[in-house]
């Protein structure tokens, strides 16, 4: 596909959004049987499916830990999630995000209170469009707390970026293709805290602030949506049934 | 790593047996319910996600261009991988696929390759040099028990409605798949048969037999799995379930 | 002062409260505020704060009745699955009650693999090691019946007050029950119908254990499906 002219025309960008839209979210928790906690989310084409196993005896025993339980996560890809095929497995890329979303949401959770015990996190990437580390974020978050797992928060996640000099939010495909910065970013969503943050690309340090505000108001956007996923998800049905 | 089945749930599922019973209350010759959507992930020329009681299954076809291989140089690739995800089960690890998700993806290979179900002939576009490649792979999410049944639904079904118009350069009038081949497994309890095992019986059955049909009745692919054994009427008494619940699952697929 | 409803479902970093109460479950204090760790309801009484979770994995304490199955075995006992992050070790001392030459007995006459077994924690230490014994009358080797698994955060409901709603059960079915603290339940009934009203009564139970009228709706169900298939 060749590069746009333009990414922004009249103040819209090419979905039609304005710079500080996120795209369409949906979350629902509590989506598989088998797992201790789940969720699935969608954010534009991202179908992201999170699953968590645990706390739950650690293997191999030679990595448990003596007072606390081990967070583990992995972030895997689909061959069918993309245009071009991805070969099963963990690439490099794989690897890195499965690194960054444990350190993204290992501060929340009360891992202390399960010594010598794991959990575990898989994120698993059904369609692919520009922000499924983020997406998958969200998503491991919920179905975290879908497990019943002590955390002091949820973590919410979202990328900014930059096209056209203009700072966005939430970058699809084509943004993410031909803008000129790339900056995901996961949140504390009570105290602001920072978890998570990678950039690549152009910056000004005025940008950058502004990025911040935006990648703030859209997760507060995404943190009503997870809390409203595990509510619906324990809703108390109506009595006399 | 492997579940450990107590006791009393194995005495509880082998007593039932005997009685021609089953833990969910179905019948022996009751296949689960079957749900299918399809065309559900854009970035797969065809998708389908199968729900078989509580077992999920997701599979997507991708087509792209590729070397024939040498000893067909006119003909079309298939290849069938299937991944047990771990977050499909605890019992499942992360790593290449292991013996169970090798087989599994063979058998499924096996019930579309050998049914004919793709015209993998027509998939040439210069032969010796080029062909179209299918790539069928098929991901666990929700394991219940009959994983494979599952995995060969999703995959025809994802065949079926694979959508030719997005490829770059395609050279075909249409997706060449005429066939629509269908698998059932039977599982064996203290000496019955019983369709379509979910996850506790197959934790305790002593075999299974997968055997995968098409619309007139003939074989392409069977599979005896576990460590027990089949007498001959068994396996006879296995193909008329299959041919029978394989008519009503083909009413599910497009 | 409080900002949530008694029984209003709360979630992770939920804040419940200011100032200085007592966290009995599913909370944590930051500074002066007191937030929801899990979702779960929140239990308010007095200057006691509770967030009762909806879901969880079980945590071993000692005095509380489990149902183990039986995964390894070593040279001087069993090492027992919980359906918890925490495996239980089981004596060979401990099951029989009395001191055990192992040099002359075979253990393995006692218990195998896969068996199933009523037990009590007798201690958790702080590495979180488990060890159990059967001193109870009813504890020991478990055959028979049907094993049914629910969120353990539910079985105080399947017990109910001072063991209201497991003697409400039993009395409208004519089965007996075993309830292991971890979640597992052993249904013994001579009348598979029977059997399988407790199924439907213990799922009913698992959906609805944040709702109150519950013994009574139970109770309810269980009558309606005993006069439609008979005893």
């Amino acid at each position: 596909m060749d590069k746009p002219e333009k990414l922004i025309v009249d103040g819209r960008r090419l979905d039609g959004r304005l710079p500080d839209e996120m795209r369409r979210l949906k979350i629902q928790a509590g989506v598989l049987k088998r797992a201790d906690g789940s969720a699935y989310v969608e954010l534009g084409d991202n179908k992201v499916l999170a699953a968590v196993y645990g706390p739950r005896e650690m293997h191999p025993r030679h990595l448990q830990q003596p007072d606390t339980a081990v967070l583990r996560c992995r972030y895997n890809m689909a061959p069918f999630s993309v245009e071009d095929r991805k070969r099963p497995g963990p690439d490099r890329r794989s690897v890195e995000i499965s690194k960054v979303t444990r350190e993204a949401i290992q501060p929340v959770v009360f891992l202390e209170l399960y010594p010598r015990s794991g959990i575990d996190v898989f994120i698993e990437i059904l369609q692919a469009d520009a922000g499924t580390r983020t997406t998958g974020i969200t998503a491991a978050s919920v179905a975290l707390a879908d497990a019943g797992v002590p955390m002091r928060d949820l973590i919410s996640s979202i990328a900014v970026g930059k096209v056209d000099n203009t700072v966005v939010l939430d970058l699809n495909k084509q943004e993410d293709n031909w803008g000129t910065s790339d900056m995901p970013i996961a949140l504390m969503p009570r105290k602001k805290f920072i978890t998570l943050l990678q950039m690549d690309g152009h910056f000004t340090p005025e940008e950058f602030k502004h990025g911040l505000s935006l990648a703030f108001k859209g997760c507060e956007q995404i943190y009503e949506a997870q809390k409203q996923a595990l509510r619906e998800r324990y809703s108390i049905k109506s009595e006399g049934e | 790593m492997y579940e450990i089945v107590s006791s009393v749930k194995r005495d509880y599922i082998v007593d039932l047996a005997k009685q021609e019973k089953r833990i969910d209350a179905r019948t022996l010759d009751q296949y689960r319910e079957v749900d299918i959507e399809t065309g559900l992930l854009k970035n797969a020329q065809g998708s389908a996600l199968v729900k078989l009681g509580n077992t999920q299954v997701v599979a997507g076809v991708k087509i792209e261009r590729t070397e024939p291989y040498p000893d067909s140089p006119d003909c079309g690739v298939l290849m069938v991988n299937a991944e047990l995800l771990p977050l499909a089960s605890p019992t499942f690890e992360s790593g290449p696929p292991d013996e169970d998700a090798i087989e599994l993806a063979r058998v499924v290979d096996r019930g579309i390759r050998e049914s004919g179900a793709i015209d993998l002939d027509k998939l040439a576009i210069k032969a010796g040099e080029e062909v179209w490649a299918v790539f069928v792979d098929i991901h666990m999410l929700d394991h219940d028990g009959n994983l494979i049944d599952a995995s060969a639904l999703a995959a025809i079904s994802a065949l079926l409605h694979t959508k030719v118009e997005g490829i770059k350069d395609w050279t075909l009038p249409e997706f060449p798949i005429h066939k629509k081949p269908i698998s059932v497994t039977t599982a064996k309890i203290n000496g019955k048969l019983m369709v379509d095992p979910c996850l506790d019986e197959e934790n305790v059955m002593d075999a299974r037999i997968t055997i995968a049909t098409t619309e007139d009745g003939s074989i392409c692919a069977m599979q005896k799995g576990g460590i027990g054994y089949f007498t001959r009427e068994e396996l006879e008494r296995a193909y008329e379930i299959a041919i029978s619940r394989a008519a009503e699952i083909r009413k599910h697929v497009g | 002062m409080i900002h949530v409803q008694n029984r209003e479902l709360v979630v992770p970093g939920q804040l419940i409260a200011d100032g200085g109460y007592f966290i009995r479950e599913g909370a944590f204090r930051e500074g002066q505020q007191i937030y929801a760790s899990v979702v779960g309801l929140a239990d308010l009484h007095g200057q006691n704060i509770r967030i009762i979770p909806l879901q969880g994995r079980y945590m071993p304490k000692p005095g509380d009745v489990v149902i183990g199955v039986v995964i390894d075995t070593h040279y001087s006992g069993w090492i027992l699955d919980l359906n918890s992050p925490y495996v239980g070790n089981l004596f060979v001392s401990d099951l029989l009650q009395r001191k055990v030459d192992l040099l002359l007995e075979d253990i393995g006459q006692y218990l195998n693999m896969g068996e199933v077994v009523m037990a009590k924690v007798k201690d958790v230490d702080e590495r979180m090691r488990v060890s159990l014994e059967t001193s109870e009358p009813g504890m020991g080797r478990v055959t028979g019946g049907k094993m049914v698994e629910m969120a353990p955060t539910k079985i105080p409901r399947v017990i109910g007050k001072k063991g209201s709603m497991i003697a409400n059960i039993q009395n409208a079915t004519g089965c007996r029950l075993k309830v292991g603290q971890n979640g597992r339940i052993i249904i013994w009934g001579d009348n598979p119908l029977m059997v399988s009203a407790v199924v439907e009564a213990l799922l009913m139970i698992e959906r609805e254990a944040h709702t109150s009228g519950l013994t009574d709706r139970v109770r309810l169900m269980l009558d309606k499906l005993k006069s439609e298939g008979g005893t």
